[in-house]
């Protein structure tokens, strides 16, 4: 009878997870397979998120790296991305793109931010790649901070008739801000110069890197036209040059690791509570591996609490065990149904702690985008959202004040409950109805205590008052 | 893989004989900082002569500037800087723009709007002899023919730029005021950065007012500044005539808006608590003026 019951409150929930739930399972079944035969295992953490029906199934037999051009305008970033889709069209790797059809790239809208950005995708023998342009620094930026495609390497495109660019360093101090370290250099235009500018180019640029703090002498720099080798002429700068910068870039950018094998992390979405069995709670397994009988822990607004995983259900089967990825329930054991509350997080005990004062990078909407006109001001009280929880904090602003719509800043946020926010989560900031930005922890600071919590409940009306008597009292 | 890395090794091997004994192209580039064709040019023509070249170069470089700069003028520049500067009852804001926000945070750029804001703000001290209260806006074409401290016209100083930073610029906009000795004028810019009394940013507000609390005023001064960069109000208003949008957030007006910093305040309150006045402000926001068309209600924003 309970067993019947579990079933049934659990049904409404499966039913939404359900179909994204049959094919994860049918791809993690492949990806075992191919790792029992000796094969790497990767799986991208992204594994759930979009699956539609009608269209051809990503094949996940190689790694997959973003990487992203960088250097000045006329260098010939967009005749390269050309240039790379176009030879490696000739092995069946890419779709050849025109140089047009990258250069007007459209507007793309990534959680309502518009980025101007190209996208291109391509393979070579050992992995999966997807090419990223962006015009302007405020685009890596926004980037960096929606998470749209984090860069785990850049080409640095630099002509050879020209040399650095006074600019090239602001793309340097670019690549350092959003934690791009690996680098490769691609010199272009090396059939409009002869040999000497070449290699001054080359030692040039190692030297820049070098005063930039980047390993300047040992980035791999290929030399080559990437006009020939769009046009096909001179395969010898040509065509090869793209062979080779494509190694340099297998070989020299390493695959980011992405991790199964850390501790688990469930964000909660629903607790139900089954009479004669005890407490369920439901969502996605966001990393890690649980099995039954595992030790567990609850996280979130101010509270710790710890209990035993006693079962796990999905799709109304009972499992022994379920991974990263897995839309499940689990019951849990002496905890009661209103101990607990959604957006808080189930984890391995001590692998995650609860943090109320962060500092975030953050970008603030525009109108258009569908953010405020106004700007935001110190100590604002905005609503946070991230995973499946949300929670009032104040934004504290350093120096400048202000943020105006379309700024991206460095903000402090005092959360007025403990919650799990764990660097490099996401949030959104919102007012009422409003999305006003959207935003990355940077890092931890030390959570706050008892007075600064009632500081921070009286806001800035309360603030203000007490500066106000503070004054009339001295007066 | 390994072919890969005997061909790193062979061109770092070469690049250690080529820095023992220093060609004359890697030192004129190095000096001179001009891209490598042009130094390599320079050296053909002056027959290797370094001294000859590098005065060959810099004659050439205004001319290489103009011929970059005509190549580029059609390109689209939608970055940029507002600066401002403002000496005693002498300001001046001017709107340079860019294509890329790479060069906008460059030094050179920066360098290039001080040469022209202080440029306008000297117009303005040799046009406007009397204090009183003027104001004087000044488009892409009249800027252009302005020269620098150094006597250079601000067309030479930016198709040089050009030459070196091979991108587009436009010199987009400037307006130059003068107030009486008893106006107070302020200035700021969103975000802010400083260099030799040049303010930068991608906002920039200067402010005339006049305030009884003398202490404070200063004070006053930034914040309303910052109020007016971040709610961008499109007149002062009178409080007799201009009435109140009936919807907060579209007001237009700056003494019926709300104040940024204190939302149970309105401007007008606020300018009457702290017995302040304000006789003019101008708002400049970067690419607020789409290429090739002049936005009248931007051009006379609190007049």
């Amino acid at each position: 009878m309970a067993l019947v019951s579990a079933k049934s409150i659990f049904y409404p929930v499966l039913r939404q997870s359900g179909q994204q739930a049959v094919f994860s399972r049918r791809n993690l079944l492949l990806l075992q397979h191919r790792n029992a035969l000796g094969k790497q295992l990767y799986l991208p953490s992204i594994v759930l998120q979009r699956y539609y029906a009608e269209k051809v199934v990503y094949s996940r037999s190689k790694p997959h790296i973003n990487v992203g051009t960088i250097g000045h305008v006329d260098h010939g970033k967009t005749t390269l991305t050309a240039a790379i889709t176009k030879v490696l069209s000739e092995i069946q790797m890419a779709t050849a793109k025109a140089y047009n059809e990258i250069d007007n790239a459209p507007q793309e809208k990534a959680r309502g931010i518009t980025i101007n950005i190209a996208h291109i995708e391509y393979e070579t023998s050992n992995r999966h790649y997807s090419h990223i342009d962006c015009p302007g620094h405020a685009d890596y930026i926004k980037n960096m901070i929606t998470g749209t495609a984090q860069m785990d390497g850049a080409i640095l495109v630099v002509a050879a008739t020209d040399g650095a660019m006074p600019q090239t360093k602001e793309h340097l101090i670019l690549a350092k801000q959003i934690g791009v370290e690996n680098i490769v250099v691609y010199i272009n235009k090396v059939d409009a110069a002869d040999e000497e500018m070449v290699e001054l180019v080359e030692m040039e640029i190692r030297e820049l890197l070098n005063e930039m703090g980047l390993k300047g002498d040992t980035v791999p720099v290929v030399k080559g036209s990437a006009l020939c080798a769009l046009e096909g002429k001179k395969p010898e700068v040509g065509s090869e040059s793209i062979t080779k910068l494509l190694d340099a870039i297998d070989s020299y950018i390493p695959v980011p690791v992405r991790d199964y094998e850390k501790s688990f992390l469930l964000p909660i979405e629903s607790i139900y509570s089954i009479t004669g069995r005890g407490t369920v709670v439901s969502g996605r397994l966001e990393r890690g591996k649980i099995t039954k009988g595992m030790d567990c822990e609850f996280v979130g607004y101010d509270k710790t609490m710890k209990s035993v995983i006693t079962g796990i259900e999905m799709y109304h089967k009972i499992l022994e065990f379920a991974e990263a990825g897995d839309q499940l329930g689990a019951l849990i054991k002496g905890i009661k149904r209103t101990d607990i509350k959604r957006g808080m997080f189930l984890c391995k005990p001590g692998s995650v702690k609860p943090h109320d004062h962060v500092e975030a990078q953050v970008y603030i909407l525009t109108k258009e985008e569908g953010g405020r006109t106004k700007p935001i001001v110190d100590l604002s009280q905005l609503q946070i959202y991230s995973k499946t929880w949300d929670c009032p904090a104040q934004v504290n602003i350093a120096e400048k004040k202000i943020i105006m719509p379309g700024d991206d800043d460095k903000i402090t946020l005092k959360l007025y409950k403990q919650m799990v926010f764990e660097k490099g989560q996401r949030f959104t900031l919102r007012d009422g109805a409003t999305t006003v930005g959207t935003g990355v922890i940077i890092n931890h600071l030390p959570n706050l205590h008892q007075t600064d919590r009632q500081i921070l409940y009286a806001g800035k009306k309360g603030i203000e008052k007490l500066e106000k008597k503070r004054q009339r009292s001295k007066a | 893989m390994h072919f890969q890395r005997i061909i790193r090794l062979i061109s770092t091997s070469s690049i250690a004989k080529q820095s023992s004994n220093k060609s004359p192209l890697a030192s004129l580039r190095k000096k001179t900082g001009y891209t490598f064709s042009n130094c390599k040019k320079a050296l053909e023509l002056n027959e290797n002569d370094l001294e000859k070249a590098e005065s060959w170069l810099k004659i050439q470089a205004q001319e290489l500037g103009w011929s970059k700069a005509a190549q580029v003028q059609n390109r689209v520049t939608s970055q940029g800087l507002v600066s401002l500067i403002i000496d005693k009852s002498y300001g001046a804001i001017v709107e340079i723009n860019c294509e890329t926000d790479f060069v906008s945070r460059n030094k050179q750029f920066q360098e290039l709007s001080q040469t022209v804001v202080s440029a306008v703000l000297q117009h303005s001290k040799t046009i406007i002899n009397e204090t009183s209260f003027n104001k004087i806006i000044l488009d892409s074409d009249k800027l252009k023919a302005l020269s620098g401290p150094d006597g250079i016209s601000i067309a030479d100083h930016t198709a040089l730029m050009i030459g070196q930073i091979r991108e587009n610029i436009n010199i987009k906009r400037a307006l130059a005021i003068s107030v009486p000795s008893d106006i107070l004028l302020i200035g700021s810019t969103h975000p802010f950065s400083s260099n030799n009394n040049v303010l930068y940013g991608k906002y920039g507000v200067l402010l005339a007012f006049k305030s009884k609390a003398l202490e404070m005023q200063q004070e006053i001064g930034e914040n309303l500044c910052q109020h007016i960069i971040g709610m961008n109000p499109l007149k002062i208003g009178e409080p007799e005539i201009d009435q109140a949008n009936p919807n907060p957030e579209d007001e237009t007006t700056l003494i019926h808006q709300e104040y940024l910093l204190d939302h149970s305040l309105t401007v007008r309150e606020y300018l009457e608590d702290t017995g302040t006045h304000i006789l003019d402000f101008i708002r400049f926001e970067m690419g607020e003026i789409a290429e090739g068309q002049q936005n009248l209600d931007a051009v006379e924003t609190g007049g």
